[in-house]
């Protein structure tokens, strides 16, 4: 199962199980064409190779549009009212939205079947060559842009200070799968090292511990038996006083490939009601056949390479994906490798509004962790851990427990750097952290760039952005208000008392991406 | 420009199969055995390796790879520790060889493991293979409601198999069918030949073909199906076809079950010159593994003096070491035939009886109860014990391997 926003995917990390092409990377979404078309790219593991399709494998994007609507509660800030937030997005989710589908198949490495469904021109299908741009004119007139193979990894980010911030054992420790209590370490989570944190501070002897080098392997060390703990009452600081950050900055998926499937589509051929509908929500699923199945389908039906504009019928789209197994799910970066603990069956795609109390739990727990390391610096955070001087170790059984601490830091607007966010000034919410979790989909603003959380377009620092929600965003550094690059301002750190000196992400990915589509940049050599 | 294409290669290639995997599985190793002289330190890869050759003997079925599986085991766990995955992998490989004590050994050599899933899983199997039944079913629907997992789908299958609940076995090896994808064909045909041996015990043949061959399509090439083809093939009399498909099985996995079943296949058309070579050497291997200190064919021993060599006093101490090991009803009935066979009839009918207690719904076990009962005088239990067999497995007297 993959980590979203984790190429690395929490399997891979353990010794004996390997990559799959159903571990989905990203999903990015945002609006082109002055806010008539939006792209959206559905990245996953480069399995069997960059460019290279599985044809075990079903590939699903979801889209829906619907009006821009505020929460009417929005302003109170309550348990209650998010608790009604989440039963109305779930009763959105079950009930009144129509969700439609453009459905991936593999049929060859080489070749893959595209079909539309629940569109408002009908269903249609096409078969496309793969790592070509094909241009797929559609019943009702208009065009889609799609590319569907091998780019370079539009993911960049620092996985291995990830890891490091939240225990996370696997990616230092060799830890069989089997002990599942040794994964996250129950030690406090920190952005800032712990003093006589011997699991998991930086070893000047191993530079390298933990990160994934280019022939794959990872230096890890052998896991200490427990109990693992932490005793201490402070941040580490060096001679000169300086903390030591858990991230360095580096791109831990520089140079590395993804297969992915673009689409650039006409908001018109979503919706017929553009004007009103001007959110458009999105989100992948990966499907692998089933085993059964694999045996029927020598020799495949035909027809639908032999007519591909045929339309298709309800009845047998519903048998085709009942011949394949969903393995993992895509919308919201972070909404699964910080908020629900990777587990398995809490893969659930938009439909993840269940998870909404176990969400606050967790984000109080993270809060407890990254709260007092941002206050340590001298920032003001969201979360309120009591003046806490240090990193503190906190699980919790009970929302309504959990919920006062983090009420601040799921409900405050998230700040954005500049109003290129907003290139038509029209009067957008800022969003809060709480809408932009429940439901796990990319939720793209079709007036707005797209950027995260507005959408996400490829150059976002997703997971710099994601830890500045534990910023307070009614403080102000340097005579402006906080927001949600400003951990990615290296003029931050050189003023912080902390080495390594460094936003805790890299800012921009390893290769270019293109100005126009696909897009993302062309893969990587790779020497198989 | 639209570069859409109006009709794809239709023909989809042939599966890969066991060909393939072991391809992929020796070529991993010896990649695992570079980086082993090169980074003997790295705990990480040294059990991958171990696992992957684990993996290798699992297809080969070679007692030299098994004993390859063990030295990586061992040494691993001398140089590192019992890490809790080779203690894992140790369990696995000794109840395979029915080293049921070791496998308690193993999982207190990391005692967390008891209480794991995969600990459970293990002690459920122990539990079946030691009689106790009840615990064993218990055991699999707690795991099963915890994690409905293919393999614990099947395991209780296997149990409902044995004890009768035949329809129920069959839809848990669909359901455990249902949980696996393309990525786990050899599983998948695993399955498959389950539900096969299930309609061949209950002398539906036809079906157990359409298993055997859908196996086969599934995962092409493997020895394991063959082998149950030429079962299956010289239960319908069609003993030319068999015994060429067992010599063929044989040349690829030369285990001495395969080599005992060609053996009495002969023995069965009456060519009793042609089966003593296979027949020896059957014989010589089983000893040999016993003087290795193996103690996985103590059941294959005892079948092979109660009937094939017949000297039933071998026969009976081969049985009593095996059901010192594990007694169940298969270890029973076979202490009861070895018993029968060396003139205890009533001590033969104590172990009979046993054996029935446990519930178990087999036609060979109740055509064993059968033939002592009415030796013993008991006619009425016998011929119902007889007509009962004979419900089950109207075929039950055709040729069959000894599992």
């Amino acid at each position: 199962m993959a980590d979203h926003n984790d190429p690395n995917a929490v399997n891979h990390i353990f010794s004996d199980i390997d990559y799959s092409p159903a571990d989905l990377y990203d999903f990015f979404g945002w609006p082109t064409a002055g806010g008539n078309n939006v792209v959206f790219a559905l990245t996953f593991a480069s399995t069997p190779a960059a460019g290279v399709l599985d044809s075990d494998l079903l590939y699903r994007l979801l889209l829906t549009s619907h009006p821009r609507v505020g929460w009417p509660d929005a302003d109170e800030i309550s348990l209650e009212s998010v608790l009604r937030y989440f039963d109305a997005v779930k009763d959105k989710y079950l009930g009144e939205l129509k969700t439609a589908e453009i459905r991936v198949t593999v049929e060859t490495p080489s070749r893959v079947m595209v079909k539309f469904l629940g569109f408002n021109c009908g269903n249609f299908s096409t078969v496309v060559e793969v790592n070509k741009v094909v241009a797929i004119p559609t019943p009702d007139g208009q065009m889609i842009q799609a590319f569907i193979g091998g780019r370079d990894d539009a993911f960049f980010n620092d996985l291995t200070g990830f890891f490091r911030s939240i225990n996370y054992a696997p990616q230092f420790y060799h830890v069989p799968l089997t002990m599942t209590e040794a994964r996250e370490l129950p030690i406090p989570k920190t952005l800032l090292e712990l003093e006589g944190n011997d699991l998991f501070n930086y070893r000047p002897d191993m530079p390298e511990w933990g990160f994934t080098q280019p022939d794959g392997t990872t230096p890890k060390l052998d896991l200490p038996p427990g109990p693992w703990t932490w005793n201490g009452d402070k941040f580490k600081k060096d001679a000169n006083g300086n903390f030591r950050f858990v991230y360095d900055g580096r791109d831990c998926r520089a140079g590395q490939n993804c297969n992915a499937i673009i689409l650039e589509v006409p908001h018109s051929f979503i919706t017929p009601a553009t004007a009103d509908n001007r959110l458009v929500n999105g989100w992948g699923e990966s499907w692998v056949r089933k085993a059964a199945h694999k045996v029927e389908s020598i020799p495949d039906d035909p027809s639908w390479l032999m007519h591909p504009w045929k339309a298709v019928r309800e009845k047998e789209l519903d048998e085709e994906l009942r011949k394949y197994k969903l393995v993992d799910t895509d919308g919201q970066p972070f909404a699964d490798a910080a908020l629900s603990e990777r587990e398995d069956d809490r893969q659930l795609g938009a439909n993840n509004f269940w998870l909404g109390p176990h969400f606050i739990k967790r984000l109080a727990h993270l809060g407890w962790g990254f709260g007092p390391s941002i206050s340590a610096l001298g920032l003001k955070t969201s979360f309120d851990h009591n003046n806490s001087p240090v990193s503190v170790y906190k699980t919790y059984d009970l929302v309504a427990t959990a919920f006062p601490r983090v009420a601040k830091t799921l409900f405050q607007k998230l700040n954005m750097p500049d109003p290129s966010w907003n290139p038509k000034g029209l009067p957008i919410p800022l969003r809060r952290p709480f809408e932009i979790f429940i439901p796990n989909v990319c939720a793209v603003d079709m007036d707005t760039s797209g950027t995260w959380p507005f959408g996400r377009r490829l150059e976002d620092q997703v997971a710099t952005r994601f830890l500045s929600m534990f910023l307070d965003m009614e403080a102000q550094w340097n005579g402006k208000k906080y927001h949600i690059d400003m951990l990615g301002d290296q003029a931050l750190w050189n003023s912080a008392p902390i080495v390594p000196k460094t936003p805790p992400n890299p800012l921009k990915n390893d290769k270019e991406f293109l100005d126009q589509f696909p897009y993302l940049a062309e893969p990587w050599p790779e020497n198989w | 420009m639209n570069e859409m294409a109006s009709q794809a290669d239709l023909r989809a290639p042939p599966l890969a199969g066991y060909r393939e995997e072991l391809e992929r599985a020796e070529k991993d190793i010896a990649e695992l055995e570079s980086r082993r002289q090169r980074h003997p330190g790295d705990l990480e890869k040294r059990v991958r390796l171990a696992y992957r050759l684990f993996h290798r003997a699992s297809l080969t079925g070679r007692v030299a790879h098994f004993e390859s599986v063990e030295g990586a085991v061992l040494e691993t766990i001398h140089e590192f520790g019992p890490k809790e995955d080779l203690c894992l992998l140790k369990a696995n490989l000794d109840f395979r060889f029915h080293r049921l004590a070791e496998v308690r050994r193993d999982l207190q050599m990391s005692p967390l493991l008891w209480g794991r899933f995969e600990g459970r899983v293990l002690v459920a199997d122990l539990d079946f293979q030691e009689g106790r039944y009840e615990a064993a079913r218990r055991g699999f629907e707690r795991l099963i409601e915890e994690n409905p997992t293919w393999d614990n789908l099947a395991r209780l299958g296997h149990w409902k198999s044995k004890l009768g609940e035949v329809a129920e076995a069959d839809q848990l090896y669909v359901e455990a069918e249902d949980d696996l994808t393309a990525k786990q064909m050899r599983s998948y045909a695993w399955l498959e030949l389950q539900r096969g041996v299930l309609a061949f015990t209950h002398g539906r043949y036809a079906d157990a073909w359409r298993h055997y061959r859908r196996a086969d399509e599934a995962y092409p090439g493997n020895w394991h199906t063959d082998e149950h083809f030429a079962e299956l093939l010289a239960a319908e009399g069609k003993f030319q076809e068999a015994e060429a498909m067992f010599q063929k099985v044989i040349a690829r996995s030369p285990k001495p079950e395969l080599q005992q079943a060609l053996g009495e296949l002969y023995l069965f058309t009456g060519r009793l010159q042609e089966a003593q070579p296979w027949l020896d050497s059957a014989l010589a291997r089983y000893l040999e593994s016993v003087w290795r200190g193996g103690v996985h064919y103590f059941h294959h021993l005892a079948d092979f003096y109660a009937d094939v060599r017949e000297e039933p006093a071998e026969a009976v101490r081969w049985a009593r070491k095996d059901i010192e090991m594990r007694s169940n009803f298969s270890t029973q009935a076979a202490m009861a035939w070895a018993l029968y066979r060396n003139g205890r009839l009533s001590d033969a009918l104590e172990y009979i009886r046993l054996a029935l207690s446990s519930g178990v719904r087999d036609a060979g076990i109740f055509s064993t109860a059968a033939t002592l009962f009415e030796a013993a005088g008991e006619n009425a239990e016998g011929q119902s014990y007889a007509g009962v067999a004979l419900q089950i497995n109207p075929m039950h007297h055709n040729f069959h391997m000894h599992h």
